[in-house]
């Protein structure tokens, strides 16, 4: 079992790489900004140059600014990639409508392939790719502490946080027991077949269960030893952002929509 | 660090869990945003009735965090699928059964933003139509179930089994929607309905009667071993006055 090892390698790098100390709140609004500017470039020919241009500069960002390692980003990317080929693949055979640009009868049904069909399957996967390249850029560089103390800018109701908060904390914990029954289970031959491993998962989520109740009552017993009243502090270590780099995001997000106006402008023959 | 369980890893969950979370990017903006604006309302509630649990019941707060923890641990199991494949359970239709679907919803919440910045797997842009399909349509059926079959006295082993199958398999019914309203074939909605349903068939069906018997299986497990235990859950489910004097007099 990995999951924990990419789970811990993806934390880790978002408290390490070169740009964990700079400040939050810029790399969270150039992520989101890239992001939704990725999703909301209109689907017509030419427009998937918006994503590209996104996760190229991403990518640039992540491993020679972030100096990320680049087998952990590749490794992050190759997966999704694959299984969005797939889908894609599978929108451009399937989907589409107006006039089929071939027919393949088959005994039952005829079969036919759109050009509008086609044409989406290649915008979600430059879509895809880009909104994904910018959700790495923000996974891999900021931390999840760093994040929620965002989320209490915002105003995201306190209970929730709270609650993440103690769930981030136990969630590598839990991972790691999880590893060590399972690998009990493994040495005494409990995933010898489809009932017996699905037994010892049971048992294993009973266990997990078990143990999440019992280290529940003594995070209360802890928390009220310190003084919980009700509410969860937590000391804000914030770096300020830096405005000119906020401006910067801000022209860069303008001259992406200049560039998606000006491909809608061609493309309707207004130009 | 970084070796080939780790590839494997990616191959296994790439049967069911990528395909049944919405990718980052997949869904135009428009659909992000129907979406988000359908669950919003529903998680205000979940977020009013989580205030009042734990301002009523202080030990609330890490225990809904621990179970939280358990539902984001649970999903990263891999799961022995009928078909030979693996996948990874939901762990929401539990959810439902164990707290109710309020508090279902948020905690699923918390586990998709969690899996979309740890892993990536889900994404921000379709957090809302994922929370839908999985915190929101999923955990309700479920619940609804569950309810129905206590009512009828049959075994509750049968109700715990259906109400989780079916949880699960509601979720896919409604992500194959939301992707068909997205992905417009020829022939309309349902044409399209039809095509994302039936390749979900195939890893979702199998997935679902595999969580139904699991979580039967930890059912069984938790009555037989630590009965008492599940009582203790009531705290999330009814915060009326008498559920501070249980707590405490436990």
């Amino acid at each position: 079992m990995s999951h924990s090892d990419l789970y811990a390698e993806v934390d880790r790098s978002a408290y390490t790489n070169a740009l964990a100390k700079s400040s939050p709140i810029t790399k969270t609004f150039f992520a989101l900004s890239a992001l939704v500017l990725c999703v909301a470039a209109p689907t017509f020919v030419p427009t998937f140059i918006v994503p590209i241009l996104i996760f190229i500069l991403c990518t640039i960002l992540i491993l020679g600014i972030a100096k990320v390692n680049p087998r952990l980003y590749l490794n992050l990317l190759i997966y999704p990639t694959l299984m969005l080929v797939l889908s894609c693949i599978f929108l451009a055979l399937f989907f589409g409508t107006g006039d089929p640009i071939t027919q393949i009868s088959l005994p039952w049904t005829t079969w036919s392939i759109y050009k509008s069909g086609i044409l989406m399957s290649v915008h979600t996967f430059f879509r895809v790719e880009g909104a994904l390249s910018c959700l790495f850029f923000l996974v891999l560089t900021t931390s999840i502490t760093d994040l929620s103390l965002i989320l209490r800018r915002i105003h995201v109701p306190k209970v929730l946080l709270e609650i993440s908060l103690l769930i981030y904390r136990y969630i590598f914990v839990f991972l790691e027991v999880t590893e060590q029954m399972s690998t009990a289970q493994l040495m005494r031959l409990g995933k010898g077949g489809w009932l017996k491993r699905i037994r010892g998962l049971a048992l294993l989520a009973g266990n997990l269960f078990i143990r999440s109740l019992e280290q529940a009552e003594r995070t209360f017993t802890a928390m009220n030893a310190r003084g919980y009243d009700g509410n969860i502090r937590v000391l804000e270590d914030f770096p300020q952002p830096n405005k000119m780099m906020l401006i910067l995001i801000a022209l860069f997000n303008v001259l992406l929509i200049l560039v998606i106006y000006t491909l809608y402008l061609t493309n309707f023959g207004v130009l | 660090m970084l070796n080939k369980s780790l590839y494997a890893y990616w191959l296994t969950i790439q049967q069911g869990e990528i395909i049944m979370h919405i990718m980052e990017g997949f869904l135009p903006l428009e659909w992000c945003l129907v979406w988000f604006a359908l669950s919003i309302p529903v998680l205000i509630y979940g977020v009013y009735r989580l205030t009042k649990i734990t301002k009523k019941v202080p030990e609330a707060k890490p225990l809904l965090a621990l179970m939280g923890a358990f539902i984001f641990v649970i999903s990263a199991l891999k799961l022995p699928s009928v078909v030979g494949s693996s996948s990874h359970p939901t762990g929401s239709g539990l959810a439902a059964v164990f707290f109710g679907p309020a508090v279902a919803g948020i905690l699923s919440l918390i586990v998709l933003v969690f899996q979309a910045l740890l892993l990536a797997h889900g994404g921000l842009t379709t957090l809302g139509a994922n929370v839908f399909s999985m915190g929101i349509a999923g955990p309700a059926i479920g619940f609804t179930i569950w309810m129905l079959f206590k009512r009828t006295k049959l075994s509750p082993t049968i109700g715990i089994f259906t109400a989780v199958a079916l949880s699960d398999l509601t979720t896919y019914i409604v992500t194959s929607i939301q992707l068909a309203l997205a992905f417009p074939a020829e022939g309309g909605i349902l044409a399209a309905f039809t095509n994302f349903a039936a390749i979900y068939a195939v890893t979702q069906i199998p997935l679902a009667i595999a969580e139904g018997i699991l979580a039967v299986l930890i059912f069984s497990f938790l009555a037989k071993y630590k009965g008492n235990i599940l009582s203790l859950l009531k705290v999330l489910k009814s915060p009326v006055s008498n559920t501070t004097q249980e707590v405490e007099s436990q």
